[in-house]
């Protein structure tokens, strides 16, 4: 059933037809309408789930870790500061390899203030052992939710699916809703691999000496393998019930193409009318939308950019010191071709700020006529500042 | 003879525990009352070692260790699967220590008691960071050494009083309790665990190794804590009903602090103010407990 | 190929538990070793026949009474006697009198005779099997008696000779019924005769009988009491009318209730003469206790003394008798007061004679009742010689092709008492049969093994080697004691008639006390150094390290145990001990003395 929903109610449709069961969750702009729509689902029992209205993200996390050890299906949404001050648990959610499902709402990190929309909030998270699925519209804010379910549950780590702020957590868009009986069809009941239990009194997350620490990592870094080989079932599966699918990247028009677009995010959508664009004129460009951040889909990303003469990764985040963060993953996945395109980083859009078909077309433009490729990343539109003395 | 206390534990020899842990013999207590049908989360603490490393473990009963801020939290979280799941009989608890209760741990704490969630909260008090090597807490009382409060910046400030913190909550039952009165203790635990609603028993668990004492006087020293007034064992229900349940012989705080090479430096006028200190808080405790004041 | 590889669940490998800590042996920490060390209660040291006063409270406390009474037999055959008429230097020893107040011991040693008496209980007491000697005990007193009792016990076959009609001595003819009455002592000399050995009454031996008995005994004890009143060597003594204390009191335990009128004089300051007063008083008449020194220097036990004085007896302190006149019926005793010249701290006081201070006192009848002594010479031990062993309580005498004489009771003791009597039986008893099966060589090693906390009192149940051989002679200290354990609670008042009721008859004075009361007072006890299966070592051992036995024991697990030594501060009555590890122990597991209920 289509219905016109913001980004942040597809995420609270996805976790009433999960049969999630329980929810702890700490209001953050601008992750609060999905939290606010859950309430109300928990509220007139359309959700038959416990809510724990918890004094912070740290604790909701914390209660979901609780939550999910003692076997049951467990939903979380957060937003920078809230997914920062998370961090700890993080780990401690992977390491307890819990399937806990999570939506991060994109927001830039403070001071100064900014409530809006920038990436590196969840990409500062992306070695927690979390698998990170960015999404693009409300509709595969929804399908991504449901196949975070099925990722975490099959292979026992936790999913963070993430939207950007307002462009998508608060935008409407036509999003089909599916029956419960065919999201049933694709997602079974959780039945989870161990779990607190009376009958057979078990201690968790004790103390792992250096002589078992290093196989438990060892065992998550499996997991997460796994992961790549798996989207590949779960699609297929989801493709079965709902007739659509995602790919943990989308290759647009990339086999020809001489200069590749990466972007991740609403970023993608802007990415495509250009492409189009550019293509109408002639232009061999082609866009990589990358979904699945973690684990990383290194082999797709290399056999999709690797026969390109350049790459212009979009980056809506950065790391101090390092750069975009997509762009150092995708020179990594490529470092090892013996021939390789040049791969252009550019930083755009932070805190916010409107990456606009022109900036886009800078982009290219740059990455064009550009002979020599840097190795930092390019600021884009950065305005020039006017220092107080 | 014997104390009327439940008989079977729910613990296995074996662990780690310094000599004459406090801390051990408060578990075993506490395991006693509770049964086996509890599930336990467990923040950082001595515990946390004492429990065992991968792949034992110390407990009969399941025990998940969390982190070290989120004991209220992840309780709240193992209750809200369970009535989920619709198992009303297990009793969920945190077992934490003074560092993860009175400090890192106060907010989650704080926020599970606001929701009234229904579990219990048993903050064993070893008054410092012991597991790390004994820091200072906001548990660690005014004279104290540790290892960050040395020589002559022994600690100056008051102990946080955590059961009145935890009663401004109007949580449904707050206790203190103590391993040197097994029966009062145990009592308590069976209390709290036939009422509803968040729970806490914050008690006494002398640590030898931190404390400087010799082994064997562990549950001595704790019972003097007590006799002394240091620490009173009292109930409070619904946030109002104050139920003094040990009413002290008189001793002198100064016979307590004198067994423990924490306390050495102090002088005879410290320990003077320290007595003072004393019997402010006790006045106040029994004008709480509506108990007309002595003398 | 690869894809069914990748879909492969991979197993988890998760920081969970699947052992317990119990492989970690952690009593490799150990430096040092608590172990559980039963010791001697100080009472028990202080008891002349060596009751296991702790353990007998500890058992009365918990309703055993039938064992709490058979706890007594062991060691004294005279529980209803000794709980009535005994002096109890037990009261003063008791840790608990530094506490609150001692325990009512006595009160509870009555109470347990009582119990067995209501319910007819039988005594199910260890008996060696026979032994080929045989012993005459010459004199059926508490002393006799209980010298053929242990005797019996240990196996030896005995005979006992009475002068006088009834057996009991002293008991039977010397106290007054309002103090034993007949029927208690009756009871407890058949409790002794069912150990299997026979009493000849009306058999007055004379001194030929030591040498005639070595055709039949292998030895003699003689136990003939002091029931002799010595002369005061004053004029007037020898008047009608002027009167043997002890007599009297025969005369009166036989049934013969003469009526007295007016006042009487009773010349001494013991027990008899305090027993001749207050009979004198139920009779009609208006006693008058005569003393040379102050009423604080009275042999006398001064609760008697006090109910004595409550009843209307007069004492006249710092007095001796000059003379007595007869003038009639009247006899005028002139008196001189001796004032206190010389007060030792601890001794009586030094008296000194002032003939200037006469005073005359008139009265209808005069009782001697100064210090008793033997009635024949031969009944005395000899003076010390070479094959004389002379112990605490008792005297041997040994001589080749002749049985062996052993002396005990009044005539061997130094204070002459019921308690005194039994630990001069079980002294004599324990040398009789340490001189049959070793020899009399061996009698000061193997009786050292038997003293109670070191001291002079003898355990027979050592001597058996029953349980109590393993305690301890270390004697409990009151700090030594974890008073944390022990409530404030008044010690039990013992309930006695009123002194209305007490001067109108021979009914006997102290009343039963119920038993419930007994075993709240046994409660009180202590149980100095004994394990009374309180729990708490194991209760508040930190490593669950002490384990509890099907047999209600515990026993330290020292695969486990880390030596903290919470278990030996928190024992409340100091029945276990913390010494240092020694390499050997350190690799013995699972072994340790047991705290037994015995």
């Amino acid at each position: 059933m289509k219905q016109v929903l913001e980004g942040s109610h597809a995420v609270a449709e996805a976790v009433r037809l999960a049969r999630v069961n329980v929810i702890s969750a700490y209001p953050i702009t601008p992750q609060t309408h999905i939290v606010e729509r859950l309430s109300d689902f928990c509220a007139d029992g359309r959700l038959d789930a416990r809510f724990l209205r918890v004094e912070s993200e740290h604790s909701a996390l914390a209660a979901l870790i609780g939550a999910s050890s003692t076997g049951v299906r467990t939903f979380t949404a957060t937003s920078s500061q809230g997914l920062a001050l998370m961090h700890e648990l993080l780990h401690w959610a992977s390491g307890a390899r819990l399937p806990i499902v999570m939506a991060e709402v994109n927001r830039a990190l403070a001071p100064g203030w900014n409530i809006w929309t920038d990436q590196t909030d969840s990409l500062a998270q992306r070695d927690t052992g979390w698998m990170q699925l960015y999404c693009e519209t409300g509709q595969e804010v929804l399908d991504t939710t449901l196949q975070a379910y099925w990722l975490a549950e099959t292979v026992n780590l936790p999913v963070m699916v993430i939207l950007d702020a307002f462009f998508l957590s608060h935008t409407y868009e036509p999003v089909d809703i599916p029956s419960q009986e065919q999201v049933n069809g694709f997602l079974p009941d959780y039945q989870p691999r161990f779990q607190l239990d009376t009958r057979n009194p078990c201690a968790f997350n004790q103390l792992a000496p250096p002589n078992v620490y290093m196989e438990m990592r060892h065992n998550i870094q499996q997991a997460m393998d796994q992961v790549l080989s798996r989207f590949g079932q779960m699609e297929d599966g989801f493709g079965v019930v709902f007739g659509r699918r995602y790919g943990e990247v989308e290759p647009l028009q990339c086999d020809d193409a001489q200069i590749i677009l990466v972007t991740s995010g609403t970023i993608t959508s802007t990415s495509r009318a250009l492409q189009q664009q550019l293509r109408a004129d002639g232009e061999r460009v082609g866009l990589l939308k990358i979904k699945l951040f973690r684990p990383f889909p290194a082999d797709a990303v290399r056999r999709i950019l690797g026969g390109a003469q350049k790459v212009a990764v979009i980056d809506r985040n950065c790391s101090f010191g390092a750069g975009g963060i997509f762009a150092q993953e995708v020179r990594a996945a490529l470092c090892n071709l013996s021939a390789r395109p040049l791969v252009f980083s550019y930083i755009a859009g932070l805190g916010g700020r409107d990456v606009t078909l022109d900036v886009l077309k800078l982009i290219y433009r740059h990455t064009k006529d550009c002979e020599h490729c840097p190795d930092d990343s390019i600021w884009m539109g950065l305005h020039e500042v006017h220092h107080a003395t | 003879m014997q104390l009327n206390v439940p008989d079977r534990d729910y613990m296995h020899s074996g662990h780690v525990g310094c000599p004459g842990c406090g801390a051990a013999v408060a578990m075993k207590f506490v395991l006693r009352a509770l049964g086996n049908k509890t599930i336990m989360v467990l923040p950082a603490c001595c515990w946390s070692i004492i429990a065992g490393p991968y792949p034992q473990s110390t407990l009969q009963i399941p025990l998940i260790h969390s982190a070290f801020e989120t004991g209220g939290a992840m309780a709240s979280g193992v209750r809200a699967a369970l009535d989920v799941k619709g198992d009303k009989e297990t009793c969920v608890v945190t077992w934490a220590g003074d560092g993860g209760t009175f400090d890192i741990g106060f907010q989650a704490l704080s926020g599970a008691v606001e929701r009234n969630e229904d579990f219990i909260y048993f903050c064993y008090d070893n008054e410092a960071y012991m597991n790390t090597g004994i820091q200072r807490s906001s548990s660690t009382p005014y004279g104290a050494w540790t290892t960050t409060t040395p020589g002559r910046d022994w600690k100056r400030m008051r102990k946080k009083n955590i059961v009145e913190a935890l009663v401004a909550h109007r949580i449904p039952y707050a206790a203190t309790a103590s391993i040197a009165y097994p029966e009062d203790l145990l009592r308590k635990v069976s209390k709290a665990r036939s009422i509803k609603g968040s729970r806490f028993l914050h008690i006494f668990a002398s640590c030898p190794t931190g404390w400087r004492i010799p082994s064997e006087i562990s549950v001595k020293i704790a019972r003097m804590a007590v006799q002394t007034n240091i620490f009173p064992l009292y109930e409070v229900e619904n946030g109002r009903k104050y139920t003094i349940n040990f009413m002290p012989k008189g001793y002198l705080v100064k016979e307590y602090f004198k067994l423990q090479g924490r306390f050495k430096h102090l002088s005879e006028s410290d320990l003077d103010q320290i007595q003072a200190m004393v019997e402010e808080d006790w006045e106040l405790l029994l004008r709480k407990a509506g108990v007309p004041l002595q003398g | 190929m690869a894809q069914d590889m990748t879909m492969k669940m991979i197993p988890l490998f998760i920081p969970r538990s699947h052992v317990s800590t119990a492989g970690n042996k952690t009593g490799s920490w150990r430096f040092l070793r608590p172990r559980y060390d039963e010791k001697t209660a100080p009472c028990s040291a202080a008891c002349p026949a060596g009751e296991d006063i702790g353990r007998i409270a500890m058992l009365t406390a918990q309703g055993l009474f039938k064992e709490a009474w058979e706890a007594i037999l062991k060691e004294n055959p005279l529980p209803g006697v000794c709980g009535r008429v005994c002096f109890h230097p037990c009261e003063p020893a008791c840790n608990r009198g530094e506490f609150d107040e001692a325990v009512a011991i006595h009160t509870l040693e009555r109470f347990l005779a009582d119990t067995a008496a209501r319910y007819q209980l039988q005594a199910d007491l260890e008996r060696r099997s026979p032994r080929k000697q045989r012993v005459a005990v010459v004199g059926a007193g508490p002393s006799g008696l209980a010298t053929a009792y242990f005797l019996t016990r240990l196996g030896y076959r005995c005979d006992v000779f009475e002068a006088t009609p009834e057996a009991g001595g002293v008991l039977r003819w010397g106290i007054p019924s309002y103090r034993l009455p007949v029927a208690v002592l009756r009871r407890e000399i058949e409790q002794m005769r069912r150990t299997g050995f026979e009493i000849r009454c009306n058999r007055r031996l004379s001194r030929e009988f030591l040498q005639e008995a070595g055709a039949t005994y292998d030895a003699v004890y003689l136990g003939c009491g002091h029931a002799k009143i010595p002369f005061l060597n004053i004029p007037g003594e020898d008047l009608e009318g002027v009167t043997d204390g002890l007599s009297f009191l025969q005369r009166v335990n036989r049934g013969d209730e003469p009526r007295l009128t007016g006042r009487v004089a009773i010349i001494g300051g013991g027990n008899t003469a305090v027993d001749v007063a207050r009979t004198s008083l139920r009779l009609g008449a208006k006693p008058v206790l005569i003393y040379r020194r102050r009423r604080a220097d009275m042999p006398a036990f001064p609760d008697e003394i006090q109910m004595a004085l409550e009843e209307g007896v007069e004492l006249l302190e710092l007095r001796t008798v000059q003379r007595i006149d007869r003038a009639g019926e009247e006899y005028t005793l002139t008196l001189r007061q001796v004032p206190v010249v010389n007060c030792a701290a601890a001794g009586k006081a030094c008296v000194q004679a002032v003939p200037q201070e006469c005073e005359r006192l008139a009265v209808s009848k005069v009782f001697r009742a100064i210090g008793l002594t033997a009635a024949e010479s031969w009944f005395d031990p000899p003076p010390n010689e070479n094959r004389v062993i002379r112990l605490n309580n008792s005297v041997l005498a040994y001589a080749d092709g002749a049985p062996i004489i052993a002396y005990g009771g009044d005539v061997a003791n130094p204070i002459k008492s019921v308690v005194h009597a039994v630990a001069s039986a079980k002294e004599a008893a324990i040398a009789l049969d340490i001189t049959f099966q070793e020899g009399a060589e061996a009698i000061g090693e193997r009786m050292k093994h038997c003293r109670v906390g070191g001291g002079s009192a003898l355990s027979m149940e050592i001597h058996m080697q029953g349980p109590r051989c393993r305690r301890s002679d270390h004697v409990v200290a009151f700090d030594e004691i974890n008073a944390d354990y022990f409530e404030l609670s008044p010690r039990i008042v013992q309930p006695r008639l009123l002194k209305e009721e007490r001067i109108d008859s021979f009914a006997e004075i102290e009343l039963k006390i119920s038993a419930n009361l007994a075993m709240r007072e046994a409660e009180r006890c202590f149980n100095c150094g004994l394990c009374n299966q309180c729990d708490n070592c194991r209760l508040f051992c930190p490593d669950l390290a002490v384990v509890k036995d099907a047999d209600s024991g515990r026993h330290i697990n020292y695969d486990y145990c880390k030596g903290c030594g919470i278990c030996v501060v928190e024992c409340p009555r100091n029945a276990m001990a913390l010494e240092e590890e020694n390499q050997t122990q350190m690799n013995t597991a699972e072994e340790g003395v047991h705290g037994r209920l015995t």
